[in-house]
C-alpha cells in the first residue's frame, strides 16, 4: 500500500503536529496514544476505520495490545467489558444496529463501575429502510443505561475525545461512549493538531482501581433479592452525582496541557437581538456556525455532554443571556407524538424556566442539512410566541413529489 | 485568469469549492485529500458518502478558506468553482458540470478539444482546460494513475496553492521514489494544460452561493404521503427509481460479457452465481427456463458466469471507447 494513513503514529510524536485525517483514523490515532491493552470491537459503517487504523498500529509494533477479532457487537462489548473489568484498558467502537446487538451487556459496565470507552459513529436504524447513513441512533436507545456520553463537531474534537474519554472514564469510574456524525465526520478529511505522545501519557496515568484479581475471588453480579436492588442503584446514582464536575476538571487539565478549551456546553454569540437561539449538537453545529457569520441575529448553543446532562448550566445560560427562544435541531425521532428524545431532554431541563422553543427534526439518514433549514427554522420561529399546538416538525422532508413538508417554495 | 494574489484575498473571507469526478480506485479522494493538506488554510475533504465499488462513478469535494468558520460547515459541496474530471468515460453518464458556478473552471483528462467538450456538457458560462493526463502517467509513472498528474492542472487555472506546497504535501504522502515521480509528474502537467477560456463566461462570484434551494431534498421521488407500505417492496411494482436497479453498475466493469446462444444448453449455472442477477433468463412453454442474454446495464463484468460454464458459451471482450452501457453484440 502507497498510502499508510495510520503512518504519523507509527513513531512517538514528540511535538504537536498539524496534519489531515478523515474522523476515525484520528480516532484511531488518539486511541493509540492512550495505550489501550486490549482493542474489541465488531466493524459496522461507518464505525470501521476506527477499528482498522487500530490493527495497523498493532500489527507494525508500535502499540503493544490485544487486538481480538469477535464474531458480533454483542460478543464485542461483553469481551470489552470483562477485560476492562480485569485491569486493561479498553476500546471498543459501534454503530447502529451494532449498537442495538450491545445493549444487552451495555448496563453491566456501568454497575460495576468500569472505565470503558466507545467510540460510536452515529449512523440511522434499519427503520423502516436500512441506511448506512448519519443519524442520532445514540439518543434513542440506550442512553438512560448510565454511560458518559460526549459529542463531537469535527474530526478535532473527535480526535480529542478519543483521549478526554479515556480520562473521563478512569476518574468517574464510569464507562464513556464519545460520538461522532457517521460519514459526515468519520469519513471527512479535516485539519487538525496531533498531541505529543508525552502529553497523553501525562493526561491519562494508568491508576490502580478495583479490578478482577485471581487472587482474591469473588462473585460480580449475583442475584439479589428485593431488599437489597435498590441500594445498589442508589448507590450508582450517588456516584453519578460528581460525575460532570470530574468531565469539567478532565477538560480543564486538557486546556492546560494542549491549549484546546472544551467544555459540557459551549455558546455562541447567545446574546443576540432576536434573544432566540439555536441548540444542537454534533457536525450540526459547524454548519450553523458557518451560516452564522451570515446571521448574526441568532445564537447557537452547542451541546457537548449529552450524558449526564447539565442541566444546570443550561438554565443558567439561558436565564443570564436573556434568551427566550430556542430553536431545537436533532437528527432523531421517536414517533411518541410528543417531541424527539434530544428535545425531551433539553424540554425536561428548561421546564423551570418555562422557554418557548420549538423542535425541528433534519437530516435523518444522511440527508444533508444546509442553510435552507436554518433559514426556515429561524423564519418559523420568529413568529411562535407560546407553546400552544404541536412542537416538532419534519424539516427538509418531501410530503408529495412537488411539495417539501412545511415549505413554500 | 484569477492570480495568486487575487485569489488569496478572496479567501480571507470567502469559500473555493472543488469536486473530483473519478472511478472508484483511480485515487479521486487522494487528489482531494492533498488539496486540504496543500492549502495554507483550512480545508474539509469529504467523499461522495456511500458504498464506493472498483470501477464505479465516485465523487469527492473539497471546501477551502482561510476563514475557519466557513470551513466547520459540513454541507456537502453543491456549487463547485473548479470541476475535475480523471476519467474521461464519465463524461457520457454523469452530468459532471452539475452546479458548477457560472465563470468556473471544467478541468478534464482526455485528449478532446475544447470545442468537443463544450457540446458534451452544453455550458457556455464555464471555461475549460484539458490534460493528456494518462500520457504522462504513462511515460513518468509508468502505470495509468492520474489523480495527482490532475492537480497540476487545477493549480495551472486555480492558483489555490504553490506548486511546492503542493509537492511538500505529495512528499509526505506518498515514499520515496514514488513522491518524486508524482512531482515530477504534476509539473509536467502544470506546463501541458491546455487552457479554453470561454470568452463571453463571467467572472466567478466567489461571495454568493449557487446552490439551489432544498436541492437535498430532491423533488420528484415520492413524498410521504405517497408511500403505501414504508420500507416494503413488491416485485410487481413499477420500477422503484430510487433502488439500486437503477444504478448503471455495467459501466463499472473493464469487460463485455458476451453470449453465444448456440452453444447454450441453458442449464441456467450463470444465472445462480451471478451476483447483480445481470443474467436474463425466461420460462418457455415448456416449463423450463431459458437463457436470453446478458444484462450489460447492470453486468459489472465480475466474470463468474465465464468461470462456471461447462460448455464455454460465455466469453469477454475488452470495452472499447466510453464504457458506459454497452450494446451486447448480435
Amino acid at each position: 500500500m502507497s498510502i499508510e494513513p495510520m503512518r504519523i503514529f507509527f513513531k512517538e510524536i514528540k511535538e504537536p503536529i498539524k496534519t489531515t485525517m478523515i474522523g476515525n483514523y484520528a480516532v484511531a490515532g488518539g486511541v493509540t496514544q492512550t495505550d489501550p491493552d486490549v482493542i474489541c470491537a465488531f466493524p459496522i459503517t461507518p464505525q470501521t476505520q476506527s477499528v482498522e487504523g487500530l490493527s495497523d498500529v498493532v500489527n507494525q509494533g508500535r502499540l503493544k495490545a490485544a487486538f481480538v477479532n469477535v464474531e458480533s457487537e454483542l460478543a464485542a462489548i461483553s469481551y470489552s467489558t470483562a477485560a476492562c473489568a480485569a485491569g486493561a484498558r479498553t476500546f471498543t467502537a459501534t454503530a447502529s444496529q451494532g449498537y442495538l446487538l450491545m445493549t444487552e451487556a451495555l448496563p453491566m459496565a456501568v454497575g460495576w463501575r468500569i472505565p470503558l470507552t466507545m467510540m460510536i459513529s452515529a449512523r440511522a436504524f434499519n427503520s423502516p429502510n436500512l441506511s448506512i447513513w448519519n443519524s442520532w441512533e445514540y439518543t434513542q436507545v440506550n442512553s438512560e443505561l448510565g454511560w458518559n456520553i460526549i459529542v463531537s463537531e469535527n474530526v478535532q474534537e473527535t480526535y480529542d475525545a478519543a483521549i478526554l474519554s479515556v480520562m473521563i472514564s478512569e476518574d468517574t469510574l464510569f464507562p464513556t461512549i464519545f460520538v461522532h456524525d457517521g460519514f459526515i465526520i468519520s469519513h471527512s478529511v479535516q485539519n487538525l493538531t496531533l498531541i505529543p505522545d508525552e502529553t497523553v501519557r501525562r493526561m491519562t496515568p494508568k491508576k490502580p482501581r478495583h479490578v478482577i484479581d485471581p487472587s482474591k475471588p469473588g462473585t460480580w453480579g449475583g442475584i439479589v433479592t428485593p431488599d437489597y436492588f435498590m441500594e445498589g442503584r442508589a448507590n450508582l446514582d450517588e456516584a453519578k452525582k460528581p460525575v460532570l464536575t470530574q468531565m469539567k476538571n478532565a477538560m480543564a487539565q486538557f486546556k492546560s496541557e494542549t491549549g484546546r478549551e472544551y467544555n459540557l456546553i459551549e455558546t455562541y454569540n447567545v446574546v443576540n437581538s432576536s434573544k432566540t437561539c439555536f441548540v444542537t449538537m454534533g457536525s450540526m453545529s459547524g454548519n450553523i456556525i458557518s451560516w452564522m457569520t451570515k446571521n448574526k441575529d441568532v445564537g447557537l448553543i452547542k451541546i457537548r455532554a449529552f450524558r449526564p446532562f447539565p442541566y444546570e448550566e443550561l438554565r443558567k445560560i439561558v436565564e443570564e443571556n436573556g434568551i427566550e427562544k430556542l430553536i431545537i435541531l436533532e437528527k432523531s425521532d421517536s414517533l411518541n407524538g410528543l417531541l424527539p428524545p434530544f428535545s425531551m431532554t433539553i424540554a425536561s431541563a428548561l421546564y423551570p424556566l418555562k422557554t418557548i422553543f420549538r423542535s425541528f427534526i433534519v437530516g435523518l439518514g444522511g440527508r444533508d442539512v444546509t442553510r435552507d433549514e436554518f433559514d426556515i427554522a429561524k423564519m418559523k420561529m420568529a413568529t411562535v410566541n407560546d407553546m400552544k399546538g404541536p412542537l416538532y416538525i419534519y424539516l427538509g422532508v418531501r410530503e408529495t413529489k412537488e411539495k417539501i413538508h412545511g415549505v413554500n417554495l | 485568469m484569477i492570480t495568486p494574489e487575487q485569489l488569496k484575498e478572496v479567501l480571507k473571507e470567502s469559500v473555493i469549492n472543488l469536486r473530483f469526478h473519478a472511478r472508484g480506485g483511480q485515487g479521486g479522494v487522494t487528489a482531494s485529500n492533498l488539496c486540504v493538506e496543500a492549502f495554507y488554510g483550512y480545508g474539509v475533504c469529504q467523499p461522495k458518502f456511500g458504498a464506493e465499488r472498483m470501477g464505479s462513478p465516485t465523487e469527492s469535494y473539497v471546501r477551502l478558506s482561510a476563514n475557519i468558520d466557513l470551513v466547520r460547515n459540513n454541507e456537502q459541496v453543491y456549487a463547485p468553482h473548479v470541476v475535475a474530471v480523471l476519467d474521461p468515460s464519465l463524461l457520457g453518464e454523469i452530468d459532471v458540470v452539475a452546479g458548477l458556478a457560472p465563470g468556473g473552471w471544467l478541468i478534464v483528462n482526455t485528449v478532446l478539444d475544447q470545442i468537443s467538450l463544450q457540446t458534451i456538457v452544453k455550458r457556455k458560462d464555464i471555461n475549460i482546460a484539458t490534460i493528456d493526463a494518462l500520457n504522462i502517467a504513462m511515460e513518468v509513472l509508468g502505470r495509468n494513475i492520474t489523480n495527482t498528474i490532475i492537480l497540476g492542472a487545477v493549480i495551472r487555472v486555480m492558483p489555490i496553492f504553490t506548486m511546492e506546497a503542493l509537492a511538500d504535501a505529495i512528499m509526505s504522502r506518498f515514499k520515496g521514489s514514488i513522491a518524486a515521480k508524482n512531482v515530477e509528474a504534476i509539473k509536467r502537467a502544470h506546463e501541458e494544460t491546455c487552457i479554453f477560456e470561454t470568452p463571453k463566461a463571467p467572472e466567478i462570484n466567489f461571495s454568493v452561493d449557487t446552490k439551489v434551494p432544498w436541492q437535498q431534498v430532491s423533488l420528484g421521488l415520492p413524498g410521504y404521503k405517497e408511500i403505501d407500505a414504508a420500507g416494503v417492496w413488491y416485485c410487481d411494482e413499477d420500477i422503484i427509481e430510487y433502488g439500486s436497479s437503477q444504478v448503471n453498475t455495467g459501466s463499472w466493469g473493464e469487460w463485455d460479457i458476451i453470449w453465444d446462444e448456440e452453444k447454450c444448453t441453458d442449464c441456467t449455472l450463470c444465472w445462480y452465481i451471478c451476483p447483480d442477477f445481470a443474467i436474463i433468463r425466461e420460462k418457455g412453454e415448456d416449463g423450463l427456463w431459458h437463457m436470453k442474454g446478458i444484462d450489460q446495464f447492470h453486468c459489472k463484468s465480475c466474470q463468474n458466469c465465464l468461470e462456471v460454464c461447462p460448455v464455454s458459451a460465455i466469453s469477454k471482450k475488452l470495452k472499447q471507447g466510453p464504457a458506459a452501457c454497452a450494446v451486447p453484440e448480435e
